[in-house]
């Protein structure tokens, strides 16, 4: 009796546990398919679907934030999208969201995405439809790249043909890769560009020591650059030099006139430069002055030694003696 | 009733008609079995001492078991994901294998060659003492007390052997993935789960009910008609296992086309 109470005791612990495994089982399954939260059902018309199917997962700034509830035909061959949201997250997503369709992964399941959305638009309640935005197709991708394999095939037929007149060595590049002599020329062309570029080099270093040089402070050219006080001295130092330019102008004027009047004989100073014959009376005045002035010297001589004149000179003299001596 | 049988003319050839007369034979066990189980009395005390036998005594063999499908599956599965370079979604993957088939089918398997020979054996070697004709005689129900008692406890315990088998498998798989790629315990359930979904769980406890009443039903069956001799009781416990076996597995298919058919609606 008391092993079948055992028994039946481990027999209870046994599907204890085994109903233990499988309600964890659910509850965890439910809380991560979010079964058994609040959802809001939205709706996007997509023209295709591309293989998305009901329990796909919605995804809204890469977190996962419901599924896809429902996908029925609409209108003209188009599809309804019905997805439930989590209500907690109706809130962050703006009525002008936009839905698409994207993978998870490369090769993974379909999965829909809720981007985008402005502030400015209200959030989403339930039954809101939002614009669908069509994935990139893979069918179109392979268009394209189809366009440029036929693309890549016209570039490899023109190189083809480039690179086989280059061999026969037509052209300039084909000649220089198949005629020695011009390949010669073309490596000494090289050579003297070569030494063109080292002495542009050793200029352009000249150029920028000389213009460090002018660069330097109390050099006139760096003053003239760089000291703004230097700019209204010289203006003034200008306008100086003009006003003198102007007032040398008048004076040769002035000059120019003297001269005129000098040239000319109807002035006295005139009639002494340019007429002959009042200089010829002039001198021989000056030469009677002469004489006379000669002769009134002796007379003074004279008159020094005779009464009554003898006295006073003797008087001047023996001033001037005292003046002297003091 | 047997020897009638033999005394007559076969309808379309003695192999076909023996077969033909299994099923019907088959068929009435069943349908015997779903009169007596409503009926009182109810052996509760056999049905748990039942469960013990079946759940508890099989429990450290399914548990190993399932620990190793885990570990070799997910080993043999790399090679193959690592080609992709998606060897991230070994946990899906083998959450999917392990709660959809591995974990049931694996159970059912184990279960049918330990229980299923154990009841063909057990109920065959009374039989063949005439111990039931003895429960007959004193006024014991033998079908109630040996037959419904033990379809009972196979069709209960399979599923929760299952529970356990897919929660240790899961749990290899567990040690050999965070062996390999590192992946945290929290990780990898939150990928085991992102795969799986409720029509997986519940298909795969349905689908283990119908096998545990397989392994019982198959079992009791060979075991009550097992013929007479020592020979017999080797034969009812062995053609139990082969024949639960097989019918697990056409089960199994038909059970993939409902649950892809349920699936795509």
């Amino acid at each position: 009796m008391r092993g079948e109470n055992k028994r039946s005791v481990v027999v209870g612990i046994f599907v204890f546990i085994g109903i233990a495994i499988l309600v964890t089982g659910v509850l965890t399954l439910g809380g991560q398919q979010k079964k058994f939260v609040r959802a809001i059902q939205l709706k996007a018309v997509f023209d295709d679907v591309g293989g998305l199917q009901t329990g796909n997962n919605i995804w809204f700034s890469g977190v996962k934030i419901g599924t896809v509830r429902k996908i029925n035909f609409y209108g003209d061959s188009q599809v309804e999208v019905e997805m439930n949201v989590e209500e907690e997250v109706a809130e962050f997503i703006r009525k002008d969201s936009k839905a698409t369709i994207s993978s998870d992964g490369l090769i993974g399941n379909k999965i829909i995405v809720i981007y985008g959305g402005t502030t400015m638009a209200p959030p989403v309640v339930d039954g809101d439809r939002l614009e669908a935005v069509m994935p990139l197709d893979t069918d179109r991708m392979m268009e394209t790249l189809q366009l440029n394999n036929q693309n890549l095939v016209e570039i490899t037929n023109d190189l083809k043909q480039l690179t086989g007149k280059l061999a026969a060595g037509e052209g300039i590049v084909g000649a220089v890769m198949t005629d020695s002599l011009l390949a010669e020329n073309f490596r000494s062309i090289l050579a003297n560009l070569n030494r063109a570029s080292y002495n542009s080099n050793q200029m352009l270093s000249d150029l920028n020591e000389f213009t460090s040089k002018l660069n330097q402070e109390g050099n006139l050219f760096n003053d003239l650059i760089g000291d703004t006080t230097m700019v209204s001295q010289m203006k003034a130092t200008l306008d100086g030099l003009k006003a003198t330019v102007n007032n040398t102008q008048n004076l040769t004027a002035k000059l120019n006139d003297i001269s005129e009047k000098l040239n000319s004989s109807e002035n006295s100073l005139g009639l002494l430069l340019n007429d002959e014959e009042f200089a010829n009376t002039l001198k021989s005045t000056l030469i009677n002055t002469d004489s006379a002035t000669y002769n009134l010297n002796r007379g003074m001589e004279a008159l020094e030694y005779t009464w009554p004149f003898r006295k006073g000179f003797k008087r001047k003299a023996k001033a001037e003696q005292e003046q002297k001596g003091n | 009733m047997a020897e009638e049988s033999h005394d007559r003319k076969p309808l379309l050839s003695k192999k076909i008609d023996k077969f033909f007369t299994g099923l019907a034979d088959a068929w009435n066990f069943v349908r015997r079995f779903f009169q007596e189980v409503f009926l009182p009395p109810y052996e509760f005390k056999e049905v748990i001492h039942q469960c013990y036998r079946i759940g508890v005594e099989s429990l450290p063999l399914i548990s190993l078991t399932g620990f190793i499908v885990g570990i070799v599956f997910t080993n043999q599965s790399r090679p193959s994901l690592s080609e992709f370079g998606a060897t991230s979604w070994l946990p899906s993957l083998i959450s999917i294998a392990v709660v959809r088939a591995m974990g049931p089918l694996v159970t059912a398997l184990i279960a049918a060659g330990k229980v299923g020979s154990s009841i063909g054996a057990e109920i065959g070697s009374m039989k063949v003492t005439e111990q039931i004709d003895a429960m007959e005689v004193s006024a014991t129900n033998p079908f109630k007390f040996l037959v419904v008692t033990r379809v009972l406890a196979t069709t209960f315990m399979i599923p929760i052997l299952v529970l356990y088998t897919d929660f240790v498998a899961l749990i290899g798989s567990f040690i050999n993935v965070n062996a390999n790629e590192l992946v945290s315990l929290s990780t990898f359930f939150v990928q085991v789960f992102e795969s799986i979904t409720f029509l997986d769980i519940t298909s795969s406890i349905l689908k283990s009910l119908v096998f545990g009443f397989t392994i019982g039903v198959v079992g009791c069956y060979k075991g009550y008609h097992s013929s007479k001799g020592t020979e017999g009781v080797g034969r009812a416990a062995n053609s139990a296992v082969v024949i639960s076996m097989f019918l697990i597995f056409i089960e199994e298919l038909l059970s993939l086309q409902i649950v892809n058919a349920i699936r795509a609606m």
